[in-house]
């Protein structure tokens, strides 16, 4: 079901047109994925697992865990949660793992597009953003590029006010935060930006950086430049209980890019898992999208993330059910319940504290984990520390990782939140320029101020375990684990 | 009983270790870095008879009869799969070398037979049969697991009491005219020595620097390093591309479904030498290039996603074959396999450890052939056909 009314939010959905799933037509709007169109649809199943046929569905939304792989104009493997739908696109499930189109003629070989610049920025995120527009503004030529078809990354689905400092942009909706950012990208003459396009690979050839990335699964780009940001966020993660690939077992994250920014509702009645601030904004952020919220469990003795949202959503009625957690969903193709029980002192669930909630869709907000896959590969050291999230790359002060000219920020630098990342992308696109000789040394001044505006942000009782974290990931850091 | 000191932990190395083990043998194995990470946990996987000399096509009869019959004996999966070796021709020529080496392969009982491109798409349905004349086909090549195998191998050698030791680096060996009298070696940072009555070098890509230590020339065996990479798509469903597919005159470029998830690798003869003997780094002109042949020989590969991307070594001599043999009266070398330990290695540990063990091996081994002291000699074999 699609949304139209909404107390923040404007959908504005494209030319209507017809997507075909297994054979039947349904109804889609250009500018939707063929995730979000079949949700709307009421469709949740996409693939059955390869060994035990197992039912899947969306999962991150994002393009990062390739739950929700289905065979798109008869060819497998298409991630349908980032692929747009085109008018008379047929779609199927995908079975297990499948068969390539026997049909197909061998491909006209021409030269790959070649994309020059000083700086090449991996994600569009809030650190991607702000890492482009300052190394432009700095004098780097810069392309930035993103799989998802939208900029912003995760502030597109924040319907919320920000807190900190005015120019940190405080007061104002995430959702409104990339739209500047964005404005401010396309200002700028220095900058290019292509979305829909994957970065597939990091090769180093003699003094140049090469991207490889591949734009709408068709057209391999080589991204030719000096320095790489990568800036490529996170990934939600899963914890393990009964049943937790059911349709209807989402990452919070899935669920607010369906509702708010494609307009379509998750279900009916939700279960969140875990009272973080992720957790608690959801809460809020489906109640403003008219979804009922059964209750938020949350395996700790106290609530996660800040009073004020925990507050808000009592205030709207929720219950927040410390101690608790998640023991199984139940259903058939799909979630129908979720089964929670009270926990001891030992973490162990306590036999007859069971209670049964009646839900379509379960949300795991149970933290992230850095998306690191890029900087691994490309040869960067990688630590372990768990402050951050998992594995990070080692860095110095300005985000420039072990291997010379790949610098890094954001949630892929460490799990944060959306005003640090926007701090760190500063400080990386402004050292990017630096580093290549093509800022001059007055923009020093502007990384140490960022770097005191983090630093302060991080003196909160939030921000110090952040902060314990990130002397262990910087270069010549204390141990980690 | 005597002991005997292998060097180098990859599948040479510890599948000999087996062999010498089960003839009663008490063996001590080093490996300076893990079990299998010099060549062989990077191979392509495949094992085939199909070569053009009479010397490999006997032993590797051998070691795929060796290969069938390997699950049962060590007691574990190790993903062996006869799922056949497809060359195919792209000219007339081809085609009458091709007949050529069925006919020598023919003779020493391998069924290797030329098929037309109808046969070979019904055999690989994904196959691109325009640019080809003709193929030859033996069913009875396969492809195994290089992880399942390495352990499998450790695994039964360890339980018939190999001390076989990861993480330990041969530092120097003691000679005394020409015996090895002891192996030098450091562990955790403390160097030990231990006495030995033999010495194997298995180490491949390495094995100049043991020659080196044993007071030879290191050039006597000359084996340099040359980086060759693969690529390898997502999982998909198996029976797609089921053998080793390879048109020689492409580059040798070729494709084979893994044997396990579906994905397909893909390899080429697009090589470096290595710049040093840690340079693994993979290279853009190689994944280009690489996908480049593999999209003409099974175009529907143009809708599979790279996962992978990776490098090893081709342990190459002058002549692409093996030095196996007796270098010093009790120094013995397996080594120089050009891309072929795995495939050839169930024959020549069974050989080696046949040769130190008992001076004599039942193997159809030509020692001759693979005469470690031939390119001093300046004795040159026809170069080995080399392929995955």
């Amino acid at each position: 079901m699609r949304l139209n009314e909404h107390p923040v939010l404007r959908f504005e959905r494209g030319r209507e047109v017809t997507i075909y799933f297994e054979g039947q037509p349904i109804k889609a709007y250009e500018g939707e994925t063929i995730a979000t169109a079949l949700h709307a649809a009421g469709i949740r199943v996409l693939n059955y697992s390869p060994n035990k046929k197992r039912p899947r569905g969306l999962f991150c939304a994002i393009g990062k865990c390739s739950s929700c792989l289905m065979v798109v104009n008869g060819i497998p493997n298409v991630r349908s949660c980032i692929t747009l739908v085109e008018d008379g696109m047929r779609i199927e499930r995908q079975h297990g793992r499948s068969r390539l189109p026997t049909k197909a003629k061998p491909p006209e070989f021409k030269d790959a597009k070649v994309v020059k610049a000083d700086i090449i920025v991996i994600g569009g995120g809030p650190a991607g953003l702000m890492a482009a527009i300052h190394a432009s503004r700095a004098g780097a030529k810069v392309v930035l590029i993103d799989e998802n078809p939208r900029l912003g990354g995760q502030l597109v689905k924040q319907t919320h006010k920000f807190f900190g400092k005015r120019e940190q942009f405080a007061g104002v909706r995430g959702v409104e935060i990339a739209k500047i950012l964005e404005k401010e990208l396309r200002k700028s003459e220095n900058a290019e930006v292509f979305l829909e396009t994957s970065a597939v690979g990091i090769f180093q050839e003699g003094e140049e950086k090469l991207v490889l990335a591949v734009r709408k699964e068709r057209e391999l780009i080589e991204f030719r430049g000096r320095a790489v940001i990568v800036a490529t966020g996170a990934m939600e993660r899963m914890i393990p209980f009964e049943n937790n690939d059911l349709p209807g077992v989402y990452g919070a994250g899935a669920i607010q890019t369906l509702m708010n920014t494609y307009g379509v509702k998750p279900g009916d009645r939700v279960l969140i898992v875990g009272a973080g601030n992720v957790g608690l904004i959801l809460a809020y952020q489906l109640i403003q999208a008219g979804v009922e919220v059964k209750a938020i469990v949350e395996a700790m003795p106290k609530v996660g993330g800040y009073f004020v949202h925990a507050a808000k959503v009592r205030r709207l009625g929720v219950p927040i059910l410390t101690r608790h957690t998640i023991l199984r969903a139940e259903g058939r193709e799909k979630v129908e319940r979720a089964v929670v029980a009270q926990l001891d002192e030992n973490w162990m669930p306590i036999t007859g504290t069971e209670k049964t909630f009646e839900v379509d869709v379960i949300a795991l907000a149970v933290g992230l984990r850095p998306s690191i896959e890029l900087l691994h590969q490309a040869g960067c050291q990688i630590k372990f520390v768990r402050e951050l999230g998992g594995h990070v790359a080692v860095r110095d002060g300005w985000m420039e990782t072990t291997v010379r000219g790949i610098f890094v920020a954001g949630d892929s630098a460490g799990i944060e939140e959306a005003t640090t990342a926007m701090l760190e992308g500063k400080i990386a696109g402004i050292a990017a320029a630096l580093r290549l000789g093509i800022a001059d040394e007055s923009w020093v001044e502007e990384i140490e101020k960022a770097q005191r505006d983090l630093d302060e942000f991080r003196s909160g009782p939030f921000g110090r375990r952040v902060a314990e974290g990130i002397r262990k990931a910087l270069l010549g850091g204390v141990a980690g684990e | 009983m005597s002991k005997i000191a292998i060097i180098g932990g990859g599948i040479i190395g510890v599948a000999t270790a087996y062999e010498l083990a089960k003839l009663g043998e008490e063996v001590v194995l080093f490996e300076k870095n893990y079990f299998g990470s010099g060549s062989t946990f990077r191979c392509a996987t495949g094992i085939r008879a199909q070569f053009t000399d009479e010397a490999n096509i006997r032993l590797m009869k051998y070691s795929v009869e060796r290969w069938e019959r390997l699950e049962e004996e060590l007691g574990a999966d190790i993903g062996f799969n006869q799922t056949g070796y497809l060359f195919l021709a792209t000219s007339e020529d081809e085609v009458e070398a091709f007949k050529a080496n069925i006919k020598l392969q023919n003779k020493f009982g391998v069924p290797t037979r030329l098929i037309d491109m109808d046969e070979g798409k019904e055999i690989v349905p994904i196959l691109n049969t325009e640019p080809f004349l003709a193929g030859a086909w033996n069913p009875k090549d396969a492809k195994a697991n290089p992880f399942k195998t390495l352990f499998a191998y450790l695994r039964r050698a360890r339980e018939l009491g190999v001390d076989a030791r990861e993480h330990t680096e041969v530092v120097g060996l003691e000679r005394e005219g020409d015996t090895i009298t002891a192996v030098k070696f450091r562990s955790k940072g403390k160097v030990e020595r231990v006495k030995v009555d033999a010495v194997l070098n298995a180490c491949n890509a390495w094995a100049p620097l043991i020659n080196g230590m044993a007071g030879l020339k290191r050039d006597l065996v000359p084996i340099k390093a040359y980086k060759h990479q693969l690529v390898k798509t997502e999982p998909l469903e198996r029976g797609q591309a089921e053998p080793l597919v390879c048109p020689p005159s492409w580059n040798d470029a070729y494709i084979i479904q893994d044997g396990e998830d579906g994905g397909i690798i893909c390899g080429a003869g697009i090589e470096h030498e290595a710049k040093s003997l840690d340079d693994v780094e993979p290279t853009y002109d190689f994944l280009r290039g690489v996908l480049r042949y593999a999209v003409r020989i099974a175009p529907p590969l143009r809708y599979a996603h790279v996962v992978r991307q990776w490098a090893g070594y081709y342990a190459k001599t002058p002549d692409s074959n093996p030095a196996i043999g007796k270098l010093l009266d009790n120094f013995y070398i397996a080594a120089g396999f050009s891309g072929h330990g795995f495939m050839m290695a169930p024959a020549v540990a069974q050989a080696m450890a046949e040769l130190i063990s008992k001076g004599r091996s039942k193997v159809p081994l030509d020692w001759e052939w693979y005469d470690p002291y031939r390119f001093e000699r300046g004795e040159l074999r026809s170069s080995a056909f080399q392929i995955g």
